[in-house]
């Protein structure tokens, strides 16, 4: 009973985000977050096969997902990127 | 320590929508404890109302700082003059941080940006609950150690309501009896006979039934203080 209370509470409020329509033809700014030992090796190695990967994406490397905090996924959407792919 | 939970973000921005240079100021002691006003979450709701402004084409400043106690003024005197070229502050602080913030500033709004809710523990990472009232007059030597006026729904005295469930209070199963936790503690301990006494009425002008509290200390007031009570 309380959860489903608390399910409409939920339903209610509004979205923080204003929809809007996304335009032909739109590709997403993609911010790739990596972890240096891991997902970031693994980029390196994809560089080194010489496998190729949309320009749109933009690969971050840092130390650690776990060094990872809201607030730098939140800075790189206030300069516009539309998505951010954390890997680790 | 205090207890408080962040306000809905369309509460926030409607607060805030119509100033140009808000300061999203946290405090670092409980309210940071609680992951709802610290410096950290004091950064993030300062990037979202930038955001949000970016969406709806509203042109507004929004900075964050945050300092350790905002119910210390020795904590927050020496930002007050960067506080002060705000058109508005929204504090992350408690209820007390943002009243006291408020009797100081002068002319600048000092707004809410979260609900304080309660003095509580941490039993655990992410769990936040309330032991005590802050009734004024503490009675826990008679009860074991748990509080009938913080931990009973319905503050009893002398024992559980008819709503008590095996151990549960009938407003919901999440909830355990706070008498159920007393019996059981004070028969742990050996005293269960000393429930037998019964309690008077309390007398609740120690709460806040009696108004806002003061607490005076005249040994740690300082001197000129004191001289201006006896002229």
């Amino acid at each position: 009973m309380a959860k489903a209370a608390e399910a409409d509470i939920k339903k209610e409020v509004p979205p923080i985000e204003k929809p809007h329509e996304i335009p032909p033809n739109w590709e997403p700014n993609v911010l790739a977050i990596a972890c240096h030992y891991c997902a970031f090796a693994a980029a390196d190695l994809a560089g080194v096969m010489r496998l190729s990967y949309p320009t749109n994406v933009k690969v971050v490397r840092i130390p650690c997902t776990g060094k990872l905090d809201y607030i730098h996924i939140l800075h790189a959407f206030e300069r516009g990127v539309d998505g951010v792919f954390v890997a680790g | 320590m205090i207890v408080g939970q962040q306000k809905p973000f369309e509460e926030i921005w409607g607060m805030v929508k119509d100033f140009k240079k808000v300061l999203v100021y946290g405090c670092n002691t409980c309210v940071a404890i609680c992951h709802a006003g610290g410096e950290k979450e004091a950064e993030i709701l300062a990037s979202m109302i930038r955001m949000k402004a970016a969406q709806e084409g509203v042109n507004m400043k929004v900075g964050h700082a945050a300092v350790m106690r905002h119910c210390e003024p020795e904590y927050f005197e020496p930002l007050m003059d960067e506080v002060r070229t705000y058109d508005l502050v929204l504090s992350t602080a408690c209820g007390v941080g943002v009243n006291f913030l408020a009797q100081k500033i002068g002319n600048i709004p000092v707004y809410p940006g979260i609900n304080t809710t309660f003095y509580g523990a941490v039993p655990k990472p992410g769990e936040f609950i309330e032991l005590c009232a802050g009734c004024g007059n503490c009675i826990l030597h008679l009860t074991g150690g748990i509080c009938p006026i913080a931990r009973c729904t319905k503050s009893l005295m002398n024992g559980p309501c008819g709503g008590t469930d095996r151990g549960k209070c009938e407003i919901s199963q999440d909830v355990d009896c706070g008498w159920y936790l007393i019996v059981e503690r004070m028969k742990q301990l050996g005293r269960l006979e000393d429930l037998v006494e019964i309690q008077p009425p309390r007398d609740w002008s120690t709460s806040f039934h009696g108004g806002p509290r003061r607490v005076i200390l005249e040994h740690l007031q300082d001197f000129e203080e004191k001289e201006e009570k006896k002229a």
